[in-house]
């Protein structure tokens, strides 16, 4: 305990927020989906998942590097967990079909994880550099989600737009609109190696150099750009669920 | 219509639509009756006439004066009999001259027809029916009244007026009549009895072969009725269930957008088109069908609202049905 509340002090007061809004996010999609039709179930877990991804920044065993790279897989699931829950919600709009059930979303998504976990058990522990594989792997996911779940959206919105629910769809296409900031100005920062990960990485080798001096202006901005679009995603999302759960009431 | 005398009734009033034409024909030709058999009709007259269970005639006359004879009578009377829904049988037993002069005037020779009585010498012609032994009837009436007298071998066999029921010897009526001014005469002949013995309807039609298309005709003709009102029906029930799916579509698209149509097109199809209003387990599996999928569009308000809607719309349009 005493470990957590050091690191809780460690922490950057912005990355703390921000997984203090995930967290009611995390908290309110769950909520939503216990008491709701099975479609919404795969979103609203996959947005928790998101919590659960993000939780590293309070995670005190996070310097297990096995630990880290499994929020970065939880991440991974999220994303692609949302994804199919706004897929199926589209093809509800166009055939009118729901089908399944709540439990097989929660028990694939954690077999899902369960998989994940043994994958990272039997292989040897990443080193800081595949850590930050696994998180290109996953930003590059996210982005690419993101624009594929904003074309969901505007698709359901048409479909429905004279719906009650359908302004919670727009509400939903500003979230991905900011993850996709946050995503994406992640991954720009990695591929041209100006993330903190490589910078630290290089700061243990001598051989390798960087030219993130040469483009401080447009790194600074890009970080800016993922900080508050980090946390905007999750008071997005937050605001998103409290907003639809409203409207369904 | 035809007037004729009653000679000894046998059988008066007889539900003719709860017979069958093979068996009455048989029961008369079998017992060698004499005499005539009338079926009336609200529409026709029938009016068949034995010899020593011999049809010699078979006469059939409409209310407009459209007469049919023969094997055409036969059928229009097994016809009349299958589809009518009221009628009555009447036997007379006759002497055999007498069911002559009834077949005569049915269906004998015309020798005069509508003639003028004041036009011709009456007593020329009562001697020549005389001379001649004729056989026949001699009808003589005016617009309100008529007498017949028959004749076998030129000699009267007795008169008939109307307002009688049975042949009469006095000829003081026909007198009177052809007494009367615009009165008209009609002269009908036939061949003796022997030679009418000749003749018999039943051997030539197969009146059990009339009856039965007959009765298969009015079978074809009910299934044909029966099948257009099924058809009707069903025109209308569809008609109500699609006015019913019309209804609630509406209510659903009021409730939760256009996509309500296809919510209630798709939840309809499931339950096998719009004829599963009719069924109380379906129309709960289709309620239960939109409720669901309404709840990824709207609130639980709302839909409450429309499901009470639907209810009421449905139970209303069955009270219909």
């Amino acid at each position: 305990m005493e470990q957590f509340f050091e690191l809780i002090t460690q922490i950057n007061p912005f990355d703390l927020i921000q997984v203090i809004f995930w967290g009611l996010a995390g908290a309110v999609s769950f909520y939503f989906s216990i008491g709701n039709a099975r479609v919404w179930t795969s979103i609203s877990i996959g947005f928790f998942l998101i919590f659960l991804s993000q939780a590293y920044a309070i995670n005190p065993w996070v310097h297990y590097y096995k630990l880290s790279a499994f929020h970065s897989i939880i991440g991974t699931v999220a994303i692609m967990v949302i994804t199919h829950g706004f897929l199926e919600y589209y093809v509800f709009c166009r055939t009118f079909e729901i089908s399944g059930n709540k439990l097989t979303v929660y028990v694939t998504t954690l077999l899902l994880l369960i998989c994940s976990g043994v994958f990272l058990v039997i292989n040897p522990t990443p080193s800081p550099n595949t850590i930050r594989n696994v998180k290109i792997i996953e930003n590059a996911i996210w982005v690419f989600l993101s624009v594929m779940n904003l074309e969901l959206i505007r698709k359901i919105y048409v479909a429905i737009k004279d719906s009650a629910i359908a302004k919670g769809f727009i509400a939903f296409g500003i979230v991905f609109v900011c993850i996709f900031l946050w995503r994406g100005s992640d991954l720009y920062l990695q591929i041209y190696q100006w993330d903190k990960d490589w910078q630290d990485i290089i700061a243990l080798m001598a051989d390798e150099s960087t030219d993130i001096d040469q483009f401080i202006d447009r790194v600074e901005f890009s970080r800016t750009v993922s900080r508050y679009a980090g946390l905007l995603s999750g008071l997005s999302v937050g605001s998103t669920f409290i907003y639809i759960y409203r409207l369904l009431r | 219509m035809f007037l004729l005398p009653k000679g000894n009734p046998l059988f008066e009033n007889l539900a003719a639509t709860k017979l069958k034409l093979p068996e009455v024909m048989t029961k008369l030709s079998s017992g060698g009756f004499t005499g005539y058999a009338s079926f009336v009709f609200q529409s026709s007259t029938t009016i068949l006439v034995f010899e020593s269970g011999k049809l010699v005639s078979a006469l059939l006359e409409e209310q407009n004066g459209n007469r049919q004879a023969g094997f055409e009578a036969l059928a229009s009377l097994a016809e009349l009999m299958v589809t009518s829904s009221s009628g009555a049988l009447n036997v007379y037993k006759m002497s055999k001259d007498l069911t002559m002069c009834i077949h005569a005037l049915l269906q004998g020779e015309i020798l005069y027809k509508a003639q003028e009585l004041k036009l011709i010498d009456i007593k020329a012609l009562l001697e020549k029916i005389k001379t001649d032994q004729m056989n026949g009837c001699l009808r003589i009436y005016t617009t309100e009244r008529s007498a017949m007298i028959f004749y076998k071998d030129g000699n009267p066999l007795g008169f008939f007026h109307d307002g009688s029921h049975d042949i009469e010897t006095s000829s003081t009526e026909s007198q009177k009549i052809a007494g009367m001014p615009g009165a008209k005469i009609d002269l009908f002949s036939t061949q003796g009895v022997e030679e009418l013995m000749s003749m018999d309807l039943l051997e030539v039609a197969n009146v059990q072969n009339i009856w039965d298309t007959a009765v298969s005709r009015q079978h074809s003709e009910i299934e044909k009725l029966s099948r257009e009102r099924s058809e009707r029906e069903k025109k209308s029930a569809a008609l109500k269930l699609a006015d019913l799916e019309e209804q609630i579509k509406q209510i659903v698209t009021e409730s939760a957008g256009k996509v309500g149509r296809g919510i209630v097109d798709k939840e309809l199809s499931d339950q096998g088109g719009n004829t599963c209003l009719l069924d109380e387990a379906a129309t709960a599996k289709l309620l239960a069908g939109i409720e669901r999928a309404a709840k990824l569009l709207i609130s639980a308000t709302s839909i409450k609202q429309m499901m009470e809607k639907l209810t009421q719309a449905i139970a209303a349009a069955k009270s219909g049905f």
